[in-house]
């Protein structure tokens, strides 16, 4: 598996620097943290990772590939599969069919093929949505399999969105506030989801303003204050930072 | 039934007809793309058919298919510049192509008479051939809801962005829609042409877009049961409403207006959602078995 | 002649540029396209035109055209958007309604009409031509570029000094913070529909009176040149739709001089399809139209 590097990129929109000479590494099979006070340009970061920004300067490389002017679909296409901050399904898609979508990276058959409605087609929805359902057992979400999307529970939602991302079986995931909103005992399961997909060898990307969330799973963090780079190292490191405890004065987001 | 249908053939030859061009429309919507261009496609279709039907002694069974072929490269040719259109900007931009089209065809009289068009076209058309070729359609729009094309279509129609996160190229399957919305258009342009007659530059005009759009919107623009409510219920009320007949144009308005407002899934739409809500409640939690696979698609 | 020509491309590209602000101005406020508009122009011309036909004097038939068309687009917004607003995802519906309404005031003026094409009376405005620089324009060309430039300074000072006009910047941004700001939506909406559609009327009394044609169909195409023009100057940008307007106008007026009437339309919207390729944010610059994100 790739890892994902970012060297030194800078982000300016008209004067103001979302972004300037920000560099950091997610390898495989470890979960590396992003964090930093709100609008410390974390969202900028993911934006332009995920291809949705252009960089002002510096370069992203996934593995040896440099992936800095790719459109989003390629970036996904290259293996990095994103969560969103407010989260993104198809409202009105049923849950099994939100996650098919995620497999779409390895859809094989054709749109001609679609068209004619030729078998391979559809012996490919229909394995997809096989392949689906193990995901869905995965999560304990069978049971919402055939609801539209939209008319799921909060935290529900946000592991539709993480079993779409799965199903597209990235090198690179990057989850952008996975917890927000959930209680101990959600969160904590999912911790241990991402703690399984790390061991397989996934680099995985936590965006996080919980830091003590992060803390738990990290190997690796990355501190963004005002766009720029203002510690990393591991968790331990971090939390005793006194740079880090400044930014983050007021401690009630550290909770 | 033998006196119910000659009575009312015309009609029914009518609703084939609209049919075939409300699956052109809605195919474009379907994959997120809010093109009005099916008039334009019918124009190219119908005026290739027209005339190599009058002038040439190409087979039949070439020229349909050329009419069909030439809406999918017209489709193809107008999603390139129009990929830089965002949503609605792309509903103008296809008016004006259709505007394109009926300028060229009143230019060229050479080849198509101007505004007279193209007369004495050969009828080889009758309802049941109509009826086959809406099948053929019917059959096209169905596959694509029992593959995955069908899930990639409504995720671009729901959320673009979220679409291309997963690796869907937006602008390759926006050609896609544009070029399936084509041929059908391009078809359904050439078989009205080998039913009608002649055809006339104006036939494609404001008043056919905005006929094949009020079809759509008020049957259903995701499902396949969509068009046959909308071209069904458009063919039945100038027969029950006289009156409604000599004032159209208004009556389209209204209707639009209204199902958009207070039903916007539209009439079609809404029914196969009450009917597949049900379907999944009582399916409850079990794996979707190959055969339910099937059904539950089979609107979609 | 050339020149003569350019001259004739830029009295009808100013009347252009005054359907096209307000246009471009609705799309602002509501991020909605208004299909009706193009209808809303249509009624103003024929307001003024009946107001002739009852023997009220000209000005006073466009002061009321002005009016009148202001509140038809306040109807329209009534009608088509008030409601479409509400829903999730609202664009495709509002491109619908706005549509139905359209249709509707096409019916009743195809009715009216009795589908024929009409005219104002001859002598309704003074036909007088003055020579500068080897030039013949006619008074009515004056005064239309004389109107059109204090419309739009009128326009322009109203948006940018006034309290109205930081509301209608605030909605355009962001209608909920604006709402907490006690700024009143519905309210702007209303007043920019007004100005929308009294901008409008005016451009259809000035275009029926200029090509001496009245019709229930005639706003369908200057639907298009608003486009047409928003597309090349740039959303929201007045001084990018005026310049872009008398672009239009130019081009048509060479093309139709020089090339074909009949094509002179097709020439014009296929060189948008070729521009759009190479000037995907249009040629003054503002990203119009990408989904999201500037990496394309």
């Amino acid at each position: 598996m790739p890892s994902l590097r970012i060297e030194n990129i800078a982000k300016h929109f008209g004067g103001l620097k979302a972004v300037d000479g920000f560099s950091m590494e997610v390898p495989p099979g470890e979960i590396t943290g992003l964090i930093g006070p709100n609008g410390a340009g974390k969202s900028t970061v993911v934006n332009m990772i995920a291809g949705v920004l252009s960089l002002t300067s510096g370069d992203i490389k996934l593995g040896d590939r440099s992936i800095s002017t790719d459109r989003t679909e390629q970036v996904a296409r290259a293996g990095i599969a994103r969560t969103f901050q407010s989260i993104r399904l198809l409202p009105e898609t049923t849950v099994l069919d939100n996650i098919v979508i995620g497999f779409h990276r390895h859809e094989k058959a054709g749109p001609l093929a679609a068209l004619l409605g030729l078998p391979s087609a559809t012996r490919e929805l229909r394995e997809l949505r096989e392949k689906a359902w193990d995901l869905l057992e995965r999560f304990h979400m069978q049971e919402y399999a055939f609801l539209a999307a939209g008319n799921l529970a909060y935290g529900h939602q946000r592991r539709v969105e993480i079993m779409r991302a799965m199903a597209s079986d990235p090198a690179i995931l990057m989850l952008d506030e996975p917890v927000a909103g959930m209680n101990d005992v959600e969160s904590d399961e999912l911790a241990e989801i991402f703690k399984q997909l790390a061991e397989q060898g996934l680099g995985l990307l936590l965006i996080e303003h919980n830091v003590g969330f992060v803390t738990r799973l990290c190997r690796q963090i990355y501190v963004l204050d005002a766009g720029r780079l203002l510690a990393s190292g591991p968790p331990e490191q971090i939390v005793n930072d006194p740079r880090v405890i400044e930014a983050y004065i007021g401690g009630a987001s550290a909770a | 039934m033998i006196h119910f249908y000659y009575s009312y053939q015309p009609v029914i030859d009518f609703f084939l007809l609209s049919l075939g061009f409300a699956y052109s429309q809605q195919i474009a919507l379907r994959a997120g793309v809010f093109s009005i261009g099916t008039a334009g496609f019918a124009a190219l279709g119908g005026y290739l058919v027209a005339i190599l039907a009058t002038r040439t002694e190409v087979p039949m069974w070439v020229i349909i298919p050329a009419g069909a072929a030439i809406g999918a490269l017209g489709g193809y040719v107008l999603s390139i510049p129009l990929a830089r259109l965002r949503g609605a900007f792309v509903a103008i931009a296809t008016l004006a192509f259709v505007k394109v089209i009926i300028a060229l065809a009143l230019y060229f009289e050479d080849l198509t008479g101007g505004a007279i068009g193209v007369t004495n076209i050969p009828r080889i058309m009758d309802t049941w051939s109509l009826a086959l070729m809406a099948l053929l359609v019917i059959y096209v729009n169905w596959s694509i809801g029992r593959t995955t094309l069908g899930r990639i279509f409504a995720a671009l129609a729901q959320d673009e962005s979220v679409a291309a996160s997963l690796g869907v190229s937006i602008r390759r399957y926006h050609m896609i829609g544009f070029m399936v919305s084509g041929a059908i258009g391009g078809l359904f342009g050439g078989l009205q042409s080998l039913y009608v007659y002649n055809i006339e530059p104006n036939a494609f005009g404001f008043a056919f877009v905005v006929t094949i759009l009020t079809v759509v919107v008020l049957g259903g623009r995701t499902t396949l049961l969509g068009p046959i409510m909308g071209a069904g219920i458009m063919a039945i009320l100038p027969e029950v409403a006289r009156p409604l007949a000599d004032n159209r144009t208004m009556v389209n308005g209204i209707i639009m207006i209204l199902v958009i407002t207070f039903l916007p899934r539209g009439v079609g739409d809404t029914i196969v959602d009450a009917v597949r809500h049900r379907w999944r409640q009582r399916r409850g939690a079990s794996r979707p078995q190959k055969q339910e696979v099937a059904d539950a698609v089979a609107s979609d | 002649m050339l020149a003569q020509q350019i001259l004739n491309g830029v009295v009808s590209g100013s009347i252009y540029a005054l359907f096209a602000l307000g246009f471009t101005l609705l799309f602002g406020v509501q991020k909605l396209l208004n299909l009706a508009h193009g209808a809303v122009f249509m009624a103003g011309a024929f307001i003024a035109y009946y107001c002739v036909i009852i023997g009220l004097p000209f000005w006073v038939g466009l002061v009321f055209a002005m009016i009148a068309s202001g509140v038809i687009s306040i109807i329209v917004e009534l009608v088509a958007f008030r409601q479409i607003r509400k829903q999730v995802d609202p664009e495709f519906p509002a491109i619908v309604s706005s549509l139905g309404v359209d249709l509707i005031l096409i019916n009743i003026a195809q009715n009216l009409s009795n589908t024929r094409v009409l005219s104002m009376p001859f002598g309704t405005f003074p036909i007088e031509f003055y020579n500068i620089f080897g030039l013949r324009i006619s008074l009515l060309q004056i005064v239309i570029l004389v109107l059109v430039a204090a419309l739009v300074g009128a326009l322009v000072y109203y948006l940018q000094k006034t309290s109205f006009g930081r509301q209608v910047r605030a909605v355009a941004q962001n209608e909920r913070a604006a709402a907490l700001l006690g700024v009143s939506a519905a309210s702007v909406y209303r007043q920019t529909f007004f100005i929308a559609g009294a901008l409008a009327g005016v451009a259809g009394v000035l275009i029926g009176l200029s090509f001496n044609s009245i019709h229930f169909l005639m706003g369908e195409p200057y639907l298009l040149y608003a486009f047409v023009v928003v597309v090349i100057g740039g959303i929201g940008s007045v001084p990018g739709a005026v310049v872009a307007a008398i672009l239009l106008g130019v081009t048509q007026a060479l093309t139709k001089a020089y090339l074909s009437s009949t094509l002179s339309d097709a020439i014009i919207f296929s060189l948008l399809f070729v521009a759009l390729l190479f000037f995907p944010n249009g040629l003054f610059g503002r990203a119009v139209l990408s989904a999201g994100g500037d990496r394309k």
